[in-house]
């Protein structure tokens, strides 16, 4: 069996007769260099502050086996919430990439659809009706799914036409913050505040059961997103010539949908519904990369190091009163959203 | 977009009576009879429905001044929530109508100005750091956020000319993003603060006086001021730009002016009452339906029916949970969404 | 390339199309004769690039079938019903930043696999695309900077890198200037000289006169005429498909029937 090689001029990786993909040397380029920050981060997070692992006992500790405090702050404390982070940034990123793809519109995200609201919802019901019954993020999940199940049925195709979609998504939006909303008023102060503090999205005291969760979900759908992947490709140059190339438009977007939705989900019970992650990643992935195509490996890996990077913040953060991360990524992410604006602005392409 | 593009509007100065969907002079004055009734009938429902039970005869002895002192207090105090109501609801549904026609979108809210975002920032700041306290003291420094907001919304969104829409949408959610993470982050350190925040921001009519009305109407009576002096103008900016110019208008001053009438208009109705959904985006569309394109038609409809609709809802969110209340708010958006997704399942097949 | 022989190309039987419930086709059958250069002409709204849609699998008819060698066109995979027939669209996307060579390299995508998304072929095919069109020196440009003409001819070269022997052309000449669309006519009837089997959908009678080889016109969902232009193009005809009273000529040029609408004020004063 012929071993991996590229064929160097077209970057074009094959692998004997059967296998050949070609890749684009940007793409490389920007994988490398985000799984390296990725690191980075990650060796901050773990060693930074007061309980941080001195730089020179990480190696150790990680690979050897810690005792004592380190064991503590590697396997209680922040190894979990740092495996939750890349996990949680990467299905964010990758939604937000399938979803902005096959919308065709670069605010497409499933918080404009109504996702995080209707997650925020269920999260609701649970703080409100059954308090210690269920826990938070199960509420969270159901009223993420029950949200998606809402637009399906109010959008009638079974979510292939985009406009529709996220006119339907300000509807579920709408009705779920006014809810949600509504219970934060109604419940006694702690509750609302824990409430909120969850709604922001926030990765503290997370465990390794939200580590095992997040990452299955990506195990699951990420083969099924390779799956779609070409046809969605395809699917950029609208409906008729995809139709006509045999990449199958409708199909493709009613499962991009779905594989996107389910990434979110997933991303919501364990985290909470973080802000301007699944809109910001593929944007960023897009512009480093450069070129046509969704990015997906290059969307879900700057997700993961954007949620690293916030949630390094949000620990290390001189701010009293330890904020939820979600807090973080919605001033980024706005501040982003401003720059990208006020840059197509001069540019005059907006 | 949405449903219903309608039929494109009568061409100014055109002297022959085109084929539009304008009903005659009659039926529109009938119409209008009609929607002041309803208003005035959702005022008397505002007077006398509440959580606590009066009956008719009881309200009319205290209209006519004969009533017991007890049952007087109890509907006196109705009149404040009553007259935020239909200042409320008229800002709303005038402001929703000029952001339909300034950016020719169906679905263009004032929700989107990052006004609500500015006025909670501003509520937020007051009682954090400047020591306002009272719960609805903040309301000065809700309006002040909330214009300036709105401003920089319209700054960054809306400078220069042509297809605004899409950048004042962004300049919104950015405005609105970053404000809220200053929110959050501030009331969720400052339990005081975060009790004031979340009374607010359900969006509600009660437990305001009369004080609320008197700060926010001066930026309110700009705005329509400006909105009645902009319909004509509006009804050229609905053929597009360069028909527009050529007819005569200033695309570009109308926009503006139209976008700054929005938001003193939302600003005012949201540092009164919080934020309340879809009244700003339903009204524009059942005033459509009913007289037609005519901007100078749909926003006096607009000022009749804004108000009565948010009554009723206001009345509604007082009956159904007796003795407690639902918000204002929540009802709109109860209402409202459904409306919108059953709109949806009649959209065209564009995308 | 790969076409089973014995049965003939695409073939519409009783094809009915709706969008809701009004009917924009109606039971229309229509054989495309192979190595010819149909057009389709009709006034606005007759059902032309509604048929042309359905012969690429764009919409599923409601009733009858398409028929794409001998089979219904919708038994076919996608891929592979793609490899046989290719369509160029009236309003195609250019996702952003492409450039030539990367959306004619998206042409290919039927003769990929999941596992083999390049072949050998692609380069072949692509070199042969850019070379007819004549955009050898615009492969690497952006096709967002192109210049109307040239982007049309690389959405061509698209739809001939995808190697098919029928090509679709929905009102290919539409935003082109004169001098292009006769420079597209011509490149449309090279390629059906070397034996590629072409339909579009156009609007201009007199270069559909000038070019096809069969002519189908439409009007109100059906066929009212087809053969070939000398034979069906007359006064009553055009006037029976546009409302249009004119007189009909030879093309100084090559002797096909050319159209020349009446003037309304002269004939008036006639009468």
């Amino acid at each position: 069996m012929t071993p991996i090689r590229a064929v160097s001029p077209r970057g074009v990786v094959t692998f004997g007769r059967a296998v050949a993909i070609p890749v684009g040397r940007a793409s490389v380029v920007v994988v490398i260099v985000t799984v390296a920050l990725i690191v980075v981060a990650a060796v901050a997070t773990l060693s930074l502050g007061r309980l941080g692992i001195p730089l020179a006992d990480l190696p150790g500790a990680v690979f050897g086996g810690a005792e004592g405090k380190e064991a503590f702050v590697l396997e209680r404390l922040r190894g979990p919430r740092l495996a939750v982070a890349v996990g949680t940034g990467a299905a964010l990123g990758l939604s937000g990439a399938l979803f902005q793809t096959v919308t065709r519109n670069p605010l497409g995200s499933p918080d404009v659809i109504g996702l995080s609201a209707g997650a925020g919802a269920g999260a609701a019901v649970v703080a409100l009706f059954l308090p210690g019954v269920l826990p938070v993020p199960v509420g969270a999940l159901v009223g993420a799914v029950g949200a998606m199940a809402l637009l399906y049925v109010s959008t009638g195709t079974g979510f292939r036409n985009p406009g529709r979609l996220i006119v339907a998504g300000i509807g579920v939006t709408a009705v779920s913050t006014a809810f949600t909303q509504y219970v934060v008023y109604a419940v006694e102060r702690d509750r609302a505040t824990a409430l909120t503090a969850y709604l922001n999205g926030s990765l503290a005291a997370r465990s390794w059961e939200h580590a095992a969760t997040i990452w299955a979900v990506l195990l699951v759908v990420a083969p099924l997103v390779v799956l779609v992947a070409g046809r969605l490709v395809i699917g950029e140059m609208g409906d008729e010539v995809a139709a006509a190339l045999g990449a199958e438009p409708a199909r493709t977007r009613a499962v991009s949908v779905v594989l996107s939705v389910v990434l979110s989900a997933g991303a919501v019970s364990v985290a909470g519904p973080v802000a301007f992650i699944a809109l910001t990643a593929p944007q960023i992935a897009r512009r480093l990369t450069g070129g046509p195509g969704p990015h997906l490996v290059s969307a879900a890996l700057v997700g993961a190091l954007l949620l690293v990077l916030a949630d390094l913040a949000a620990q290390q953060s001189p701010v009293p009163g330890n904020l939820p991360v979600g807090i973080y990524t919605l001033a980024v992410g706005g501040l982003y959203l401003g720059y990208l604006l006020t840059r197509e602005w001069r540019k005059g392409s907006l | 977009m949405v449903t219903g593009t309608g039929t494109p509007p009568r061409e100014a100065g055109a002297k022959r009576p085109g084929p539009t969907r304008r009903p005659s002079f009659p039926l529109i004055g009938l119409i209008g009879l009609v929607a002041v009734v309803v208003l005035g009938l959702a005022v008397f429902a505002s007077v006398a429905f509440g959580s606590r039970p009066t009956s008719i005869s009881e309200v009319l002895a205290v209209l006519n001044g004969t009533a017991d002192p007890g049952v007087a207090t109890v509907v006196e105090s109705r009149y404040p929530r009553t007259a935020l109501g239909v200042f409320a609801g008229l800002c709303l549904a005038v402001a929703g109508t000029l952001m339909q026609g300034v950016t020719r979108n169906p679905l263009a809210d004032p929700g989107l100005l990052g006004i609500t975002s500015g006025a909670a920032a501003g509520i937020v700041t007051a009682t954090a750091f400047l020591g306002a306290s009272g719960q609805w003291a903040g309301v000065w420094w809700a309006l002040a956020g909330a214009l300036l907001a709105g401003l920089l919304v319209h700054v960054i969104g809306a400078a220069g000319s042509g297809a605004g829409l899409v950048r004042l949408v962004l300049a919104g959610a950015v405005v609105s993003a970053v404000l809220t993470a200053y929110v959050q982050a501030v009331t969720l350190g400052k339990p005081r603060v975060f009790d004031s925040y979340r009374y607010w921001v359900v969006g509600a009519l009660g437990g305001r006086d009369f004080d609320v009305l008197g700060a926010v109407l001066p930026p309110a009576v700009l705005g329509l001021l400006v909105a009645v002096l902009l319909s004509p103008a509006l009804n050229t900016l609905a053929l597009g730009d360069e028909s527009a110019s050529a007819l005569g208008a200033n695309p570009a001053l109308t926009r503006t002016g139209g976008l700054v009438a929005a938001v003193l208009l939302s600003t005012a109705a949201t540092a009164a009452v919080g934020p309340i959904a879809f009244v700003g985006l339903a009204v524009p569309h059942i005033v459509r339906a009913l007289v037609g394109v005519d901007f100078r038609l749909r926003i006096v409809f607009s000022a009749v029916v804004g108000p009565a609709l948010l009554l009723l809802a206001d009345v509604v969110g007082r009956l159904v949970l007796r003795p407690q209340e639902l918000m204002v708010g929540v009802v709109t958006a109860f209402v409202g969404a459904p409306a919108l997704l059953l709109a949806v399942r009649r959209m065209k097949g564009a995308s | 390339m790969n076409t089973p022989s014995g049965a003939s190309g695409l073939v519409a039987e009783g094809v009915t199309i709706s969008y809701g419930a009004v009917p924009v086709v109606r039971d229309v059958s229509l054989r495309i004769p192979d190595g010819g250069f149909t057009m389709i002409i009709g006034p606005n709204g007759c059902g032309k690039s509604t048929m042309i849609k359905a012969f690429a699998r764009g919409l599923r008819p409601a009733g009858g079938r398409v028929m794409l060698h001998g089979r219904d066109i919708w038994s076919y995979r996608g891929r592979e019903a793609a490899r046989r027939v290719a369509l160029l669209p009236q309003n195609p996307i250019a996702p952003d930043g492409i450039s030539v060579r990367g959306l004619l390299r998206r042409g290919r995508y039927p003769h990929h696999t999941l596992l083999r998304q390049w072949s050998p072929d692609d380069d072949a095919a692509i070199g042969f695309a850019l070379e007819r069109t004549g955009l050898n020196d615009l492969a690497e440009a952006q096709v967002g900077e192109l210049s109307g003409g040239q982007r049309q001819r690389a959405w061509i070269a698209m739809v001939l890198a995808q190697q098919t022997d029928l090509l679709l052309l929905d009102e290919p000449t539409t935003f082109l200037d004169i001098a292009h669309q006769y420079e597209l006519l011509e490149l449309c009837r090279e390629l059906r000289d070397e034996g590629k089997t072409i339909v579009a959908v156009l609007h201009d009678l007199n270069q559909a006169c000038r070019y096809a080889t069969h002519l189908v016109a439409m009007r109100a969902g059906r066929i009212v005429a087809e053969g070939a232009p000398a034979e069906i193009v007359t006064p009553a005809l055009v006037e029976e498909v546009f409302d249009l009273r004119c007189e009909i000529v030879p093309d100084p040029q090559t002797g096909t029937p050319m159209v020349v609408p009446e003037d309304r004020r002269r004939a008036a004063a006639a009468t």
